[in-house]
């Protein structure tokens, strides 16, 4: 039975003071949750492997060596090497510099994009939020994977344009997000005192409602980076990611498909275990910062 | 047990034995006792009442009684109902024994219930619990109770859903609730507090009536000395987890034995009440100085034929009708009435933040809607708000020195940085914080020092209007005095003007030299609080005051039975 | 709020977002490199061509003559016609839409059947080792790339384990879809494992909040069991935000349409519209975007309106 019954915070704060602050309890409560540890150790080690590795284990990403091709992994090639000779494991930590970078950008842009607009919308309110929500609502209509697949007809972006496609069809979830946060804050009894003895606009929005927006903020970041890395991998199976010899774990893993009914399992398995560990410890940071926090987000 | 008790109630035995209760709460930082060594008895047909402010643990104890702990909470000793003790016993021991023989009255009516649940249902539940009784019957039984606790059409209500109902009403669907299969015991936790306070006084009727039919003991757990004093035969006073103080609600509430129950009890703030032959009350309210204008000076704040409407059509709220209201410089104008009343309309358009549908405002002479938007800044820099909540009104994210600076960072933007902190170390000073209090977080301060936080940073640039909607109304009685202390003082001191917004007619009647009182966005009466809260004119208001309880059984015997007499001549006038 | 004048209010803002999503649409299909003259007459067309193009098509005119003459279209159910399948779209879209659907809604509710008992489980066992297990699990389905999780799956039961088809049933009808359930197994497993994923976490979630709430409290005091008050008060609340969720997920559901069947070659409108966008075919893959954003847009208002009926206090609009 003790199974319905929820911690409930000591009786009696209501006149006696508190001891912790905010932040160290928040950075307490996220190292107690093993999962949050675990992914923020995944990440950092995907990091100084992607970066650091190839400077360690170097090896020829830029020429085919055709009479090397589709090799099982052994000791010259730890994890093999794929259908134009590149060494696997060298491959995994290019794609995956690619990857990280590409999915942190987007994963950023789309929320500073987002935390703009639902701010703005949140606290003007009235016929602008309307209308900005409604074009919210109208971009989520659209499915994403739809609209990368139209931009990847008409044109074969860069990276830095990879970036921006991606950041500019992810933003909407977080600005819903932020403009639901803005709501509650414009009418915080401190933001009421402070406009009713004169304080400007500016200032609340600076000195009050973003502050108080960053754990949110950083959580929706967090998240957003999760599903930017996990959109790269099906951008670049849908062929829409970075050209040949540049690759990432997405295009490592759509290549390997055909050869995965040969039988050559490591060409698909390194870079699909890679994005599913990588993605997976950015949603567990994500979901440790926001029980820490004790802030709204996603699920 | 006290000698006290054994003459109490001489005769049953205890439905309720608590001995040596101890829990103690388990947080992420540290273990809490909460309660340490709590004895009690509550014996059929008797109530006793369990008072503290709050953390004194006399909730954890009405939990621990019903088996209902959180799960970071672990009681030890005896809590005997009806001969099963309830610490350590089995879920569906528990199961078996809540809802029939014992019940439990919670504070929050609002979300004590289902919200998608009928309520018709809901009680049923309670009767199926317990009975092999078929869905029809009790239904039956349920409509049956709700006509009982004094629901209106009992049988269209059943029916509907929490949200349908006011919250008083919602407070007696969980007493038809707990009432459902005849307990020998009845737990109220704050049962009343949630609620206005005619409310109140039904509700408090309400639960009297149905413990005397059924002698169900009664133990109430509660914070206001007058519920006490209206409810209550014995009392039990809890400070920091033990019970200091057992006995009659008599020799508790009039002749104090122990320290601490004196200081609470000094500290309640007491209504004046005219004695029925007209003479004048013991008390004094608050002496008219003179210091504060004659009617002659020009007002502070004038609100002229103010209405507020929100929404459109059909669903259009009226929130203010017609208000009219002047503040005159160095005077507190008290504006009180019940939840809904539109009080707290009526200062948020006094402080610009509503804009008034119809009407003026005008703030130190000049009128709002004609000044634009950089003189309007200016003019609010005569004026200080300190509202309700100690935890939203300070921005978590700033030092508490940040925070009293803001209005200087706002209107003041010449000073230097020693200049600025020099006026924050002066203003800490008047409210009585230390200094060094500057650069802590406001989440380590107590409520008590939060509102005194907010009241510096209404005051620091010295303020011609003090607007407090509800300063005091979330703390402790202890806490609210000194706090309200420290406001009159600094306003003899500075000889600012105040527009205090309250519910709780006794903190009014001491604090405010006139007085306005409101009820659905119209202003039922206004005067100088001497009279209109000792002769007041309207029935709205006589009824407003009769229903507030006053902390002494004697006197709050004869008041209730006075009201009640007035309430059934006015039934029996309106049928007739 | 009325339930008239919600249901108009709710259309008006449906109605809303379909214009401004025809605005987008448009816009892209302005965007187009040489313009629409361009994809239809292709690379090899001369300037004369294109320009004696546009004049017959109209796009000579102003912008708005154009976008109104777009909608005026769209009104009579005309998307246009593919410049690769020389067939209309919406004919195209007609036969390949009721097919996606089945996959989208076979995925679906049998994904929800799993994931809503699945995430009260959790909840009632949070913090135990069954919870952590279930949550890194389906925290990991989250993380996974659709296709690989097909692909996955497809090695497993199709390959190491001949016990179902790797291609889906490749019939033209409705009729001869079903006509192949075994492989419809392999697809529909792939879509509804994603949604476990999601909705599990959500369900988890909301009943972990409805937990917390005083009405269990008010019920365990009115002497109800564990098992009775998750019955009959927890599950319903919990299901109600889970529900208003669903219609925004559509959009993602049909994201995983169009990477499944790619993947298991389904003749649905996903694989349409990943064979348009290897053929530039532009009236086609818009003509999608548009039928999708408003499938989309219903599919939101519909998921409102069932919520309105299983939760009183939104139809008094209250909640």
């Amino acid at each position: 039975m003790s199974a319905v019954i929820q911690p409930a915070k000591a009786p009696g704060t209501a006149d006696t003071p508190r001891e912790t602050s905010g932040t160290r309890l928040a950075v307490r409560r996220f190292l107690r949750n093993r999962l949050a540890v675990a992914g923020l150790g995944v990440v950092l080690f995907f990091v100084l492997f992607c970066f650091v590795g190839p400077l360690v284990y170097s090896t020829d990403q830029t020429h085919t060596a055709l009479d090397q091709v589709n090799l099982a992994p052994s000791g010259t090639h730890w994890l093999g090497t794929d259908a134009v000779g590149h060494d696997e494991l060298g491959r995994l930590m290019y794609g995956g510099k690619v990857s990280l970078i590409v999915g942190l950008a987007a994963g950023a842009l789309a929320t500073v994009i987002g935390t703009l607009w639902g701010a703005v919308a949140g606290y003007a309110g009235g016929w602008i939020d309307a209308v900005m929500m409604r074009i919210v609502d109208a971009g989520i209509a659209i499915p994403a994977l739809f609209i990368l697949l139209v931009v990847s007809a008409i044109t074969t972006p860069g990276l830095p344009g990879l970036i921006l496609i991606l950041g500019l069809v992810s933003w909407l979830v977080p600005s819903r997000l932020i403009r639901a946060e803005t709501l509650t804050l414009k009418n915080r009894d401190y933001v009421l005192t402070l406009r009713a003895i004169g304080g400007t606009h500016a200032r609340a929005i600076l000195r009050h409602i973003l502050p108080n927006s960053v754990s949110t903020i950083i959580v929706a970041t967090t998240f957003q980076i999760a599903d930017a890395i996990l959109l790269v991998a099906y951008v670049s199976y849908l062929g829409l990611g970075v050209q040949p010899p540049a690759t990432d774990w997405g295009g490592m893993l759509s290549a390997g498909l055909t050869a995965a009914y040969s039988g050559y399992w490591w060409l698909i398995l390194p870079p699909g275990l890679a994005i599913i560990l990588v993605v997976w410890a950015f949603n567990a940071i994500g979901d440790g910062l926001r029980d820490a926090f004790d802030v709204r987000g996603r699920g | 047990m006290t000698a006290t008790q054994a003459s109490a109630a001489p005769a049953a035995e205890p439905i309720l034995e608590l001995d040596d209760l101890d829990v103690v709460f388990t947080t992420e930082s540290s273990k809490v006792p909460a309660v340490r060594g709590v004895s009690l008895q509550v014996r059929p047909g008797e109530t006793l009442a369990l008072v503290g402010e709050s953390g004194s643990g006399k909730s954890t104890v009405a939990l621990a009684a019903m088996g209902l702990l959180a799960g970071n909470a672990r009681a030890t000793g005896r809590a005997v109902i009806d001969g099963t003790d309830i610490v350590g016993a089995d879920e569906a021991g528990l199961a078996a024994l809540r809802g029939r023989t014992v019940s439990m009255v919670f504070q929050e009516p609002a979300t004590a219930l289902d919200p998608l649940t009928r309520i018709g249902k809901q009680i049923a539940e309670v009767i199926r619990n317990h009975g092999d009784v078929s869905a029809k019957d009790a239904a039956a039984r349920a409509v049956d109770l709700l006509r009982r606790v004094g629901i209106p059409e009992p049988e269209k209500r059943a029916a509907a859903y929490p949200f349908q109902l006011s919250g008083g009403q919602r407070q007696r669907v969980v007493i038809a609730m707990a009432i459902a299969n005849d307990p020998a015991l009845l737990i109220a936790d704050e049962p009343t507090t949630a609620l206005d306070v005619t409310v109140q006084a039904e509700i408090l009727d309400l639960l009297r009536r149905l413990a005397a039919e059924t002698r169900t003991g009664v133990l109430l757990v509660t914070h206001n000395m007058g519920v006490v004093a209206d409810f209550a035969d014995r009392v039990a006073v809890m400070y920091q987890g033990r019970i200091v103080e057992t006995g009659t609600v008599e020799d508790v509430l009039l002749r104090p034995s122990h320290d601490y129950t004196r200081r609470l009890l000094a500290a309640v703030p007491r209504l004046s009440v005219a004695e029925p032959d007209g003479r004048a009350p013991a008390g004094d309210p608050r002496p008219d100085d003179g210091s504060g204008g004659g009617d002659a000076t020009a007002p502070v704040v004038e609100l002229r034929d103010i209405s507020v409407v929100f929404g459109r059509g059909k669903r259009a709220v009226h929130a203010l009708d017609g208000v009219s209201l002047v503040v005159r410089p160095g005077e507190t104008l008290g504006l009180v009435g019940e939840s809904g009343s539109g009080k707290s309309t009526a200062a948020r358009v006094a402080l610009g933040l509503i804009p008034p549908t119809s009407g003026t405002v005008s703030l130190f002479g000049a009128d709002l809607a004609r000044t634009r938007s950089r003189a309007r800044r200016a003019l609010r820099s005569g004026i200080g708000v300190v509202l309700q909540d100690p935890v939203a009104a300070l921005d978590a994210r700033m030092t508490v020195g940040e925070c009293v600076a803001e209005p200087l960072r706002v209107h003041r933007r010449g000073l230097s940085a020693q200049e600025r902190r020099g006026r924050v170390e002066a203003v800490l000073d008047r409210v009585r914080l230390p200094r060094d209090i500057v650069r802590r977080a406001p989440g380590e301060l107590s409520g008590g020092q939060r509102q005194r936080v907010s009241l510096a940073r209404a005051l620091v640039l010295e303020p011609r209007l003090l607007v407090a909607d509800e300063p005091t109304s979330a703390l402790d009685v202890s806490v609210q005095e000194s706090v309200l202390k420290v406001i009159t003082e600094l306003q003899d001191e500075l000889g600012f003007a105040c527009l205090f917004v309250s519910h709780d007619l006794a903190v009014v009647q001491q604090f405010a030299r006139r007085v306005a009182v409101m009820r659905a966005g119209r202003i039922e009466e206004q005067g100088l609080t001497g009279e209109t809260l000792l002769h007041p004119e309207t029935d709205y208001t006589r009824r407003l005051l009769a229903a507030v309880p006053v902390p002494d059984p004697v006197v709050q015997r004869g008041r209730r039975a006075e009201r009640l007499a007035t309430l059934a001549a006015g039934r029996t006038g309106a049928e007739a | 709020m009325s339930t008239p004048s919600y249901l108009i209010r709710r259309v008006l803002q449906a109605v809303a977002v379909i214009v401004i999503v025809t605005i987008v649409v448009f816009g892209l299909l302005h965007a187009l490199p040489g313009g629409p003259a361009r994809g239809i007459l292709g690379p090899q067309a001369t300037a004369q061509q294109i320009a004696r193009f546009n004049h017959e098509q109209g796009l000579d005119q102003s912008l708005p003559v154009q976008y109104l003459h777009y909608l005026n279209q769209l009104l009579h159910g005309d998307l246009g016609t593919s410049y690769t399948l020389n067939a209309p779209v919406s004919r195209l879209i007609g036969e390949r839409l009721p097919k996606t659907l089945v996959l989208t809604v076979l995925s679906l509710v049998i994904g929800l059947l799993l994931a809503i008992p699945l995430g009260m489980w959790q909840a009632v066992r949070r913090n135990r080792p069954a919870d952590y297990v279930i949550t890194t699990l389906s925290l990991i389905a989250y993380s996974t790339p659709v296709y690989f999780l097909g692909l996955i799956l497809v090695l497993v039961f199709s390959q190491v384990l001949p016990w179902f088809p790797s291609q889906a049933p490749q019939g033209q009808s409705l009729a001869q879809v079903f006509s192949e359930p075994q492989a419809l197994v392999l697809p529909v497993a792939t879509g509804a494992a994603s949604m476990v994923a999601v909705f599990s976490r959500y369900m988890r979630a909301a009943t972990l909040e409805n937990l917390s709430e005083d009405y269990v409290r008010t019920a365990r005091a009115g002497g109800s069991r564990y098992g009775a008050i998750l019955r009959r008060h927890v599950f319903r609340n919990s299901l109600t935000p889970v529900i208003s969720m669903l219609g925004y997920y559509l959009p993602v559901l049909f994201g995983g349409a169009l990477v499944v069947e790619q993947l298991f070659n389904y003749p649905g409108m996903g694989l349409l519209f990943w064979s348009a966008a290897q053929a530039s075919d532009y009236p086609v893959l818009l003509g999608c975007v548009l039928v999708i954003a408003v499938a989309t847009v219903v599919g939101t208002l519909l998921a409102d309106i069932v919520q309105r009926i299983i939760d009183p206090r939104v139809k008094a609009g209250r909640a």
